[in-house]
């Protein structure tokens, strides 16, 4: 996948090379320009002229192990993408790296659900919780990505608009805006939501902040108790636990 | 969907509108050996259970380069026949099950992805440990070497 996608990057470019002097004939001006920005890519393009990258043929086979690990009891494997390694990476080649763990996660999850039909242990069952961390790794360092860019662009860390908001008790909430077909003035379920709430409303406001602190501070004793009990049964625990 | 491993935004379809892409897709699909009998060329898949049928062509065909002719899919309710200890239903989790046809002629059979090895690694080893086992056991029959053959009778 990962060669297919550097092939069809290297075509797009190249067609694109190709086709930009004469795709706007109105504005002669404007063909030098385009020409200048495309000297870059034509040095690029020469350097990876020497990586042989041929679509991977192997089709409906790719959902299964290699034939030489069949029947092994284990396999070895390297460790799984920490954060570290993928932020020194190009997003193309996160992108890459993306559909390769999709495929490995799709060929473990087939041999997982071999093995239970089978009923026989799994070779290796760490690899599938590698391939799932690297894969929220990679999400992670795309996510921080997409962030930084939205924040130079926009000045908004978030991708969906949002404020906080209050409901008719006064619990306060995040709303995050979305599209709607029509405007908010004919939307009659809409207009009948109440993001406010009146005063009479105060007091069991209150009422909820007592009861969230008193359960806090029950909580809190229970726990301060537990540990005196403790102490009192085993003296010297804590300590103990500390210099170790 | 644009974004991989959480939930998507989708925007709202507005006629005219760019069509919706997804660039890292999240769509796990695995291979299964069919329960009931298919023709040769049917692949049988467990999908997830927001892929839809054009779904399943795109990601054979993009992902994995399989020219796909027709896809059939249903969802497997999984059974909640079992109860627990407290008498309680236990529910296994639905799955989407895709019937998936190829193109071109390809044929499709389930390899057997356990096959009979010759058992000369599991033999040695077991027959290291059942070695190492006698041993032992030897060593428990003859005692104690530094007590020169006294059984452990005398002994205090």
């Amino acid at each position: 996948m990962a060669a297919a996608a550097v092939a069809a990057a290297l075509g797009r470019s190249l067609t694109a090379a190709l086709r930009l002097p004469w795709a706007r004939p109105g504005l002669p001006g404007m063909t030098l320009n385009l020409c200048h920005k495309n000297l870059p890519k034509a040095e690029t393009l020469h350097q990876v002229k020497f990586l042989h990258t041929t679509p991977s043929q192997r089709g409906l086979e790719e959902f299964f192990d290699d034939p030489g690990n069949w029947g092994e009891k284990s396999v070895k494997s390297g460790d799984s993408w920490n954060i570290k390694q993928l932020r020194g990476k190009s997003s193309e080649d996160l992108h890459k790296l993306w559909y390769v763990l999709l495929k490995e996660k799709n060929m473990l999850l087939t041999l997982e659900q071999e093995c239970k039909r089978q009923r026989k242990p799994m070779p290796s069952p760490e690899r599938l919780e590698k391939v799932e961390t690297s894969m929220k790794n990679i999400d992670v360092v795309v996510r921080e990505r997409e962030i930084a860019l939205r924040l130079l662009q926009t000045g908004h860390e978030k991708p969906v608009p949002g404020e906080w908001r209050n409901d008719f008790l006064g619990r306060t909430f995040w709303y995050s805006y979305k599209e709607w077909p029509i405007p908010w003035h004919l939307n009659k379920k809409h207009k009948k939501k109440r993001f406010y709430y009146l005063p009479h409303v105060n007091h069991f406001i209150r009422l909820r902040l007592e009861k969230a602190l008193r359960k806090r501070a029950r909580q809190q004793n229970l726990e301060k108790m537990r540990e005196k009990i403790l102490e009192r049964k085993f003296p010297g625990v804590a300590v103990k636990s500390q210099s170790q | 969907m644009a974004a991989g491993a959480r939930r998507a935004v989708y925007p709202l379809f507005q006629r005219g509108g760019p069509q919706l892409r997804i660039f890292r897709p999240n769509f796990f699909m695995l291979a299964v050996r069919p329960g009931v009998p298919q023709p040769e060329d049917t692949v049988q898949f467990r999908v997830s259970m927001e892929m839809t049928k054009v779904d399943i062509r795109n990601y054979l065909e993009r992902i994995y380069n399989v020219p796909v002719a027709a896809v059939r899919t249903r969802i497997q309710y999984g059974a909640n026949n079992k109860r627990n200890h407290r008498n309680q239903r236990v529910k296994k989790p639905d799955y989407k099950v895709a019937y998936v046809q190829l193109g071109q002629g390809q044929t499709f059979q389930f390899p057997n992805l356990f096959p009979e090895k010759e058992q000369d690694a599991e033999t040695r080893a077991f027959d290291d440990y059942r070695d190492k086992f006698m041993e032992k056991e030897k060593q428990k029959q003859e005692g104690d070497p530094r007590r020169g053959g006294v059984p452990d009778w005398f002994g205090l």
